[in-house]
């Protein structure tokens, strides 16, 4: 009985055309080919900067300026340039991320539908699509030519912070609408007051996509080269004061040494490209860890 | 709770991660280098001073504020090569306090510059001759010989191919490819560029009809690059190409050069000599203290070179702040002094006439 009621049911599911079979297949096939050329460029964008970085890449290149040496000379390092984008950033982060979590939070637990959210909405739609030069003209006409201050690394913090808030304010905003409106509710009729509930209830629940977010941000203003060029200008020695005189970047770094047709200068361009990524990469996994750290609370 | 002590655990590895990093960065790079150029005697002013300006004098720049370093440490020149014109709006905008720059200031940023200098006049100070060199990539064929009309027409793009019977005119015994000729120049505005075109105009009118100018005539066509170092990079991967540079990037990078036929009709190799002689021929325009310099690219002198620029620091008279006008004064004095001249022959430049270091010197002097 039970081996009839299977051959019934096979013909019952009669066998996939060999049409439909290939027609599967090929869109298969597709697919991976698609994500194999996807993957490709990263690939060996990553491959390139590793095996050329490497060459260079010591504890000579981390801990020594460029001070004294000229483009032809051998070793060098870029300690100037990884304290100045560390600081750089660091400042930028220091101006942005609270600036925009206030606005992502303003703009879904009170902004509503109401005028100022929408215009608030508008204006950082636009300011995703400043290009960074233009955030270093506005920082070099305001800043610099009008108040007459001097290049300095704080500038250049000043045009990161600019590129960067928009991108946190994005990312806060799609996190908290994300977060259930009955934990809200839940808070509210225990009698928690509103600022406590977004505080410790919303805040934490999304706070690895906000996290993951900020991150995002972070990674994209420190490649930036043209702000820094314009108003952190360049230089061979540490500086480890932001607030005064010119300041090394990695960027600036990269850009200046890939320029120039010294094969010692490439060489330490390639060492200053993965340093970078490695700097983006360690902050990313500190992030990640730190998320991970924080899920059980909100779970 | 524990969260959060292991956040401030992490947080604290990071800062302190930071700071061990800057704490033992060093900025003694002495050790790892073994300079053999001259050094003499420096005033010493210590301090920062930002300068911006012509690419083709970064490499000497670079010599000799890595020299005046080494003599006195705790001096930082930070000079970005940005090319002549950015370098020049930098120094009328004050952001920096002294411009490099391959043409004097024109009429139009002479007033500028005064209104920067708080109402004093802004000299140019001739520092560095650089010969221009025209530089091709072109296998199998060395020391290839053009007349200016030759070259003009090459870079207007009414030469097309390196077989072309003006080329094959200028070059009896050569071997030449039936290539394409690409030629290059520079895309950001440049002194070279002026100096350049200003030659092309001056000596082969009727082929050349666009005015001296920073930026390269679009209607010329020919493929852009960046700066002087990008010339040179785009040059060495284009088989075919040809361009112009300041010599020492092709001494340095061992480039194929081309011989140009002077007023004369002699072609001459470009070398610190063959510009020397050249040199000579060049008038002082300006007035007073200012050594703008009027160049003769028509030179009938036996074995002078055509092409050249003469690199101007471009500096404010009176009307820095006393810090950096000390620093620029010193800076500039050792690299007009004797010594300082002598590196430029090992960076691939020519060294000013005695003649004219001598008046540079003065100028210097009457800095303040």
């Amino acid at each position: 009985m039970s081996v009839k009621g299977a051959e019934l049911e096979l013909k019952s599911l009669p066998r996939v055309s060999a049409r439909r079979r290939m027609a599967d297949r090929t869109v298969q096939s597709l697919v991976y080919a698609a994500f194999v050329i996807a993957i490709i460029p990263l690939v060996s964008v990553l491959w390139m900067v590793v095996t050329r970085g490497m060459e260079r890449l010591d504890l000579d290149f981390l801990t020594f300026s460029m001070n004294g040496l000229s483009s032809s000379d051998e070793g060098g390092g870029a300690n100037h340039a990884i304290v100045g984008t560390l600081q750089q950033v660091g400042l930028t982060a220091v101006m942005a991320v609270p600036l925009g979590i206030l606005t992502g939070v303003y703009l879904v637990e009170y902004g509503g539908n109401s005028r100022l959210a929408r215009v608030i909405t508008f204006f950082v739609d636009v300011m995703t699509g400043i290009p960074s030069i233009v955030a270093g003209l506005f920082i070099l006409a305001f800043w610099l030519l009008a108040l007459g201050f001097e290049y300095s690394g704080f500038a250049g913090a000043l045009a990161l912070a600019i590129l960067m808030m928009p991108t946190v304010v994005r990312a806060t905003e799609e996190m908290l609408k994300l977060v259930p409106n009955d934990l809200r509710e839940a808070s509210y009729a225990l009698g928690v007051p509103r600022w406590r509930t977004i505080c410790f209830v919303v805040l934490p629940t999304a706070l690895t996509g906000i996290v993951t977010g900020v991150m995002l941000a972070v990674a994209r203003v420190m490649g930036e080269t043209a702000p820094l060029l314009l108003l952190v200008f360049i230089t061979d020695a540490i500086n480890s004061n932001p607030f005064e005189g010119p300041q090394g970047s990695l960027p600036t770094f990269i850009w200046y040494q890939a320029g120039d047709p010294n094969p010692q200068a490439i060489e330490r361009a390639w060492a200053a490209a993965l340093t970078l990524i490695l700097i983006i990469m360690l902050l990313n996994l500190g992030a990640r860890l730190l998320a991970r750290l924080r899920k059980p609370v909100s779970r | 709770m524990k969260n959060g002590s292991r956040l401030a655990a992490l947080g604290g590895v990071v800062v302190a991660g930071a700071l061990a990093l800057s704490a033992c960065g060093s900025d003694n790079n002495a050790g790892t280098d073994a300079s053999n150029a001259p050094t003499g005697k420096v005033d010493c002013v210590k301090g920062t001073v930002n300068a911006a300006g012509a690419s083709s004098q970064k490499n000497a720049i670079e010599e000799w504020k890595k020299i005046y370093a080494q003599q006195c440490a705790g001096a930082t020149l930070n000079y970005n090569p940005a090319g002549s014109g950015a370098g020049i709006q930098a120094f009328l905008a004050g952001q920096v306090s002294f411009a490099g720059s391959d043409s004097a200031l024109d009429a139009e940023e002479a007033p500028k510059a005064q209104q920067r200098c708080q109402g004093n006049p802004a000299w140019n100070l001739p520092m560095v001759v650089g010969p221009v060199a025209v530089i091709y990539n072109l296998q199998g064929v060395d020391g290839l010989q053009l007349k200016p009309e030759t070259l003009a027409s090459i870079f207007a793009g009414k030469i097309k191919k390196w077989n072309d019977p003006a080329i094959a005119k200028d070059n009896p015994d050569a071997q030449l490819p039936d290539n394409d000729i690409k030629p290059i120049h520079r895309a950001d505005e440049s002194g070279t560029t002026e100096n350049f075109t200003d030659y092309l105009g001056n000596v082969a009118g009727d082929v050349w009809k666009w005015e001296a100018e920073k930026k390269w005539p679009t209607e010329a066509g020919g493929q852009g690059a960046p700066k002087s170092d990008g010339v040179v990079t785009v040059l060495k991967q284009t088989q075919g190409g040809i361009s112009y540079v300041e010599m020492s990037f092709a001494t340095k990078n061992s480039l194929q050069t081309a011989k140009i036929a002077n007023g004369a009709g002699e072609f001459v190799e470009v070398s610190e000599q063959s510009v020397g002689s050249a040199l000579d021929g060049a008038k002082i325009v300006g007035q007073g203290n200012d050594l703008a310099m009027e160049l003769d690219y028509n030179t009938k002198t036996a074995g002078a070179y055509p092409i050249f620029l003469v690199t101007y620091e471009v500096v404010c008279s009176k009307g820095l702040p006393a810090d950096q006008a000390q620093f620029v004064k010193a800076f500039l004095k050792y690299t007009a002094s004797e010594d300082g001249q002598k590196v430029l022959t090992e960076a691939g430049y020519a060294p000013l006439s005695d003649g004219l270091a001598t008046k540079v010197r003065a100028s210097i002097e009457a800095l303040s």
